[in-house]
C-alpha cells in the first residue's frame, strides 16, 4: 500500500482518521504542524493546535505504531495567517484565519513534505468527503467543515482523504473509544489557534507595537450619521452584533458594517442588516467554473444553512444574487458555493447591498 | 532491514556491565548513604568506591568530585556557582563563553546577564577550532569565568582549551569546560590539563540518564544552586544516587578502557564515510573537517534546503541520525553551531551521524548510501 501523511491535530477527528488508515494497510506517518508558540501563556486548557496537541498526537501515532513528527511552520503561517488576521481586523472586516490557513499554508506545506518523505497523498481529520474526485459535505451536514476548505488549489484534490467524512459524529467518537485512544472524549476545538485566550482583541494588542485603529475608541452612528453613542475599539463589533450597543433604542440595534476610516460603527433596526447581493473577491473554483448566471447554494458563515442564489462574474470576483436576503453578511468571511452537497468554490466575502438599495441607486 | 542508531552523541544505551554494578544498589543496598546503620554504611561505601573511582580516571582527587544528576546541571552549577561565589566576595567577574557551546551553558550565561548584570562575552570559534582568544584576554576587569567545550556536541570538533586555561592564568579567572563529549573519546585528565570545572555526564557513555559529576578543583569557590541537607559537600544536597553514582563510574571506566581501541575503529569509519559521500555529493561539506576532531561523529552539511524533513525521511528508512543537537524538542531551530562556524546564511541541511560501542562498519555504509539516496530524492521533489 502507498504511504500516506495524515495531519494529526492531537484534536479525536484526526486521531480517528489515522487509525482509519492504518486500518485499511496504508503505510501512515503521522505529522503535527506547529502553527504557534505558546511560550509565554501559562495552562489554557486548549483542546488543539498548541503543544498539548502535539503531546496528545503523538501518543495517539504511538498508540497506533505509526512514526509521528512536528512539522515548523511557525514562520509561513505567521505571515500567511496571523499577519492577515490582524491587517483584516485593521480594515474593519472580520476574517476567517482556519480558511486562509487551509488556502495558503498547511495543505501546501503538507504535500511538499509529504513528497520529501515518500508520500503520495494527504490525509486529515477535517469533516468533509471527496466525491468522484469533488469536494463535498461530511455525512452530517450540521458537522461539516467544507466552509473551510474552498481555497485549496484544485490540482490538489486528488492527492487528498477524508477518512472521516463519511463517519457521522457519533461514530467518530465510538471508534476513537473502541480504540481506546486518549483523545477520545476531549472536547472539539471551537477556538482559533493562535488566540490561547479566546479574545482575538488581546492577540492584536500582543501583535502591534503602536495604537492600533481598531482598538482606539470612536463614535456609534446610524446609517445617515447620527451618533448615538461611543465604542471602545470598532473591532469588538462583529457585523450582526446586538452586544454592546447601549441601550435607549426604540427597537434592537445590530451591527450593520464597520467604517475604518472614521473608526465608526454603524448600527440599524434588524430590518437594515439584510442584503441579497453580495459581492466576493479572491475566488477560487475546486473543478471548472460555472457557467454567468448558474445557480448555487451559497453559505456565508460557518455553520450558516446555505441559501439559494444566482452568480455572475464581475471585474476582481464574482456577484452573487441571493432569492431572498439574509442577514449579517460579514467582510471577511467566506461566500462558499455548493452544488448540492459538493462544493463549487468560494472565495472572501468583500461586500453586500440591499437590492431594493441597488434599485434606488 | 534492521534499523541503525547513528545518534550516539545525543545518547546512548545503558551498558550491561553498568546496570550489573547498579542493581545491587537499587535492591538489598538501598540504603541512604548518609544514614551510620549498616544500610547506610553500604550504600556510602558504594559512593566513596564510585567517587574514587572517577577521581583516579580523571587525573583528579576524590573531594573534588561532586556527583550531580546530568550535564546540564553541572553546566549550570560551574557557571552561575562560580560566579555567585565571586559575587558574595564582593565581585563581578565576567563570562566568556564560546559561541559554540552548548545551551546549557550560553543560557546559563545569559541568565546571569538578565537577572544579574553578569558582562558575558561571546568568543568566536572558526571551522579549523581556531577561538578567539584576543577576545579573551581582552574582556575587561580583573576576572573571567571562561566557558570552552573539549569537544563540541554538533561537529565533534575540538576546542583549545589548553589556551584557555594559559590565557586565564595570564589575566586572572576561572576556567570551566564540558567535556560531556570529550570523555571516552579523547584522552580528559584534569591532571594534564588544569581547568577548574569540568562537567561530564553518563548517558552519553553507555551510562544512566540523570547521572553527571562536576569536578570542582581544590580551592575553587563555589555556590551550590540547591539548598538542604549538606550532602556533596553542600554543592549538591539532596539524598544521593548511589546507584546512579556507580553506575556513571562504571562507564566512565568502560569508556575509559576501550576508548583508543574504539577511536581507531570510529576514526577509520569515519574517514571512509566522508570520502564516499563527498565523492557522491560534490556540494556536501565536512563540518569542521579542518580541525582536530573527536572520532565519534561525522557532520556534514548537504545540499537539501529541508533538513528535518531529510531527518525524518532517514527515520522512515531506520536511520537514527540529527541535524544539529537532539536538545530543541519540537522546533526546526537552525543551529547556532553551524551558524557560528559558517556565518548564518549557510542554509544546507547539516546531518550528524555519530558511532558508539555497537556500531557496526556495515552500518556506517548502509547509512551513508541510504544518504546519498535520499539527498538525490529530495533534491528531485524539492
Amino acid at each position: 500500500m502507498s504511504r500516506v501523511l495524515v495531519a494529526m491535530s492531537g484534536g479525536v477527528y484526526s486521531s480517528v482518521a489515522a487509525a482509519l488508515l492504518v486500518d485499511e494497510g496504508h503505510d501512515v506517518v503521522g505529522v503535527t504542524m506547529k502553527t504557534f508558540c505558546y511560550s509565554g501563556t501559562p495552562s489554557h486548557g486548549k483542546t488543539c493546535c498548541g503543544l498539548d496537541g502535539i503531546t496528545d498526537a503523538r501518543r495517539v501515532a504511538d498508540a497506533l505504531g505509526i512514526p509521528h513528527y512536528v512539522f515548523d511552520v511557525e514562520e509561513d503561517f505567521t505571515r500567511d495567517v496571523i499577519d492577515d488576521f490582524v491587517a483584516e481586523y485593521a480594515r474593519g472586516r472580520t476574517p476567517n484565519p482556519c480558511v486562509r490557513c487551509n488556502s495558503n499554508t498547511k495543505f501546501r506545506d503538507l504535500l511538499a513534505r509529504g513528497r520529501l518523505l515518500g508520500c503520495d497523498r494527504i490525509a486529515t481529520g477535517h469533516y468533509v468527503r471527496i466525491l468522484d474526485g469533488r469536494l463535498a459535505r461530511g455525512v452530517d451536514a450540521s458537522k461539516d467543515q467544507s466552509y473551510f476548505l474552498w481555497g485549496l488549489p484544485a490540482s490538489m484534490l486528488s492527492r487528498l482523504l477524508f477518512p472521516v467524512g463519511a463517519l457521522t459524529k457519533a461514530e467518530v467518537r465510538a471508534r476513537a473509544h473502541a480504540l481506546e485512544l486518549v483523545t477520545a472524549s476531549k472536547p472539539e476545538s471551537q477556538e482559533i489557534c493562535f488566540v490561547p485566550t479566546g479574545d482575538y482583541r488581546d492577540l492584536l494588542r500582543s501583535r502591534l507595537d503602536d495604537v492600533h485603529p481598531a482598538l482606539e475608541p470612536g463614535e456609534i452612528v446610524l446609517a445617515d450619521g447620527t451618533a448615538v453613542g461611543r465604542h471602545d475599539g470598532f473591532a469588538g463589533f462583529p457585523v450582526g452584533q446586538r452586544r454592546g450597543l447601549g441601550g435607549g433604542f426604540a427597537e434592537p440595534m445590530y451591527v450593520l458594517e464597520i467604517d475604518p476610516e472614521m473608526r465608526r460603527v454603524v448600527v440599524g433596526p434588524r430590518e437594515e442588516l439584510l442584503r441579497d447581493v453580495v459581492t466576493v473577491r479572491e475566488v477560487n473554483w475546486l473543478g471548472d467554473p460555472p457557467a454567468p448566471g448558474s445557480r448555487v447554494q451559497a453559505q456565508l458563515r460557518y455553520r450558516a444553512t446555505a441559501v439559494d442564489g444566482v452568480i455572475r462574474p464581475v471585474e476582481d470576483g464574482l456577484e452573487l444574487r441571493l432569492d431572498e436576503p439574509v442577514a449579517a453578511v460579514t467582510p471577511g468571511q467566506s461566500a462558499v458555493l455548493f452544488d448540492g452537497d459538493v462544493v463549487l468554490g468560494g472565495g472572501r466575502i468583500e461586500g453586500s447591498v440591499p437590492a431594493a438599495a441597488e434599485a434606488r441607486a | 532491514m534492521d534499523p541503525i542508531y547513528l545518534d550516539h552523541a545525543a545518547t546512548t544505551p545503558l551498558h550491561p556491565e553498568v546496570r550489573a554494578a547498579m542493581e545491587p544498589y537499587l535492591d538489598a543496598a538501598f540504603g541512604n548513604a548518609s544514614s551510620r546503620h549498616r544500610w547506610g554504611r553500604t550504600a556510602r561505601a558504594g559512593l566513596d568506591s564510585a567517587r574514587a573511582e572517577v577521581a583516579e580516571l580523571l587525573g583528579a582527587r576524590p573531594s573534588e568530585i561532586v556527583f550531580v544528576r546530568g550535564g546540564t546541571e553541572s553546566d549550570n552549577l560551574a557557571l552561575l556557582g562560580a560566579w555567585h561565589a565571586a559575587r558574595a566576595a564582593g565581585r563581578a567577574p565576567a563570562v566568556a563563553v564560546s559561541a559554540v557551546e552548548h545551551s546549557a551553558v550560553i543560557d546559563a550565561a545569559r541568565h546571569l546577564a538578565a537577572s544579574a548584570g553578569a558582562t558575558v562575552e561571546s568568543l568566536g570559534v572558526d571551522p579549523d577550532g581556531s577561538l578567539d582568544l584576543a577576545r579573551l584576554a581582552a574582556v575587561e576587569g580583573s576576572e573571567v569565568i571562561a566557558s570552552v567545550m573539549w569537544v563540541n556536541n554538533e561537529t565533534g570538533l575540538r576546542l583549545p582549551v589548553e589556551e584557555v586555561v594559559e590565557t586565564v592564568a595570564r589575566r586572572g579567572g576561572l576556567v570551566h569546560t564540558d567535556a560531556a563529549q570529550a570523555v571516552g573519546k579523547v584522552p580528559v585528565s584534569v591532571a594534564d590539563l588544569p581547568v577548574d570545572l569540568l562537567s561530564a555526564t553518563g548517558h552519553k557513555i553507555n551510562g544512566p540518564k540523570g547521572t553527571g559529576i562536576l569536578f570542582v578543583r581544590q580551592g575553587t569557590p563555589l555556590h551550590p544552586l540547591l539548598h538542604g541537607g549538606g550532602q556533596e559537600r553542600a554543592l549538591r544536597p539532596g539524598t544521593e544516587d548511589v546507584a546512579g553514582a556507580v553506575g556513571f563510574a562504571t562507564a566512565l571506566r568502560l569508556a575509559v578502557e576501550a576508548r583508543e581501541e574504539r577511536a581507531a575503529r570510529w576514526s577509520a569509519w569515519r574517514a571512509e564515510l566522508e570520502a564516499s559521500l563527498l565523492a557522491r555529493l560534490p556540494c556536501a561539506r565536512e563540518n569542521a573537517g579542518e580541525g582536530v576532531r573527536a572520532p565519534h561523529a561525522a557532520s556534514l552539511a548537504l545540499p537539501v534546503r529541508d533538513g528535518a524533513a531529510l531527518l525524518m525521511a532517514l527515520d522512515l528508512e531506520g536511520i537514527a541520525a540529527s541535524g544539529g543537537s537532539a536538545c530543541h524538542s519540537g522546533a526546526d531551530a537552525a543551529s547556532h553551531v553551524i551558524a557560528a562556524l559558517y556565518g548564518a546564511d549557510d542554509d544546507r541541511a547539516t546531518v550528524r551521524l555519530s558511532f558508539g560501542a555497537g556500531t557496526t562498519a556495515a552500518e556506517v555504509r548502509r547509512a551513508g548510501d541510504v544518504l546519498v539516496d535520499l539527498v538525490g530524492r529530495l533534491a528531485e521533489a524539492a
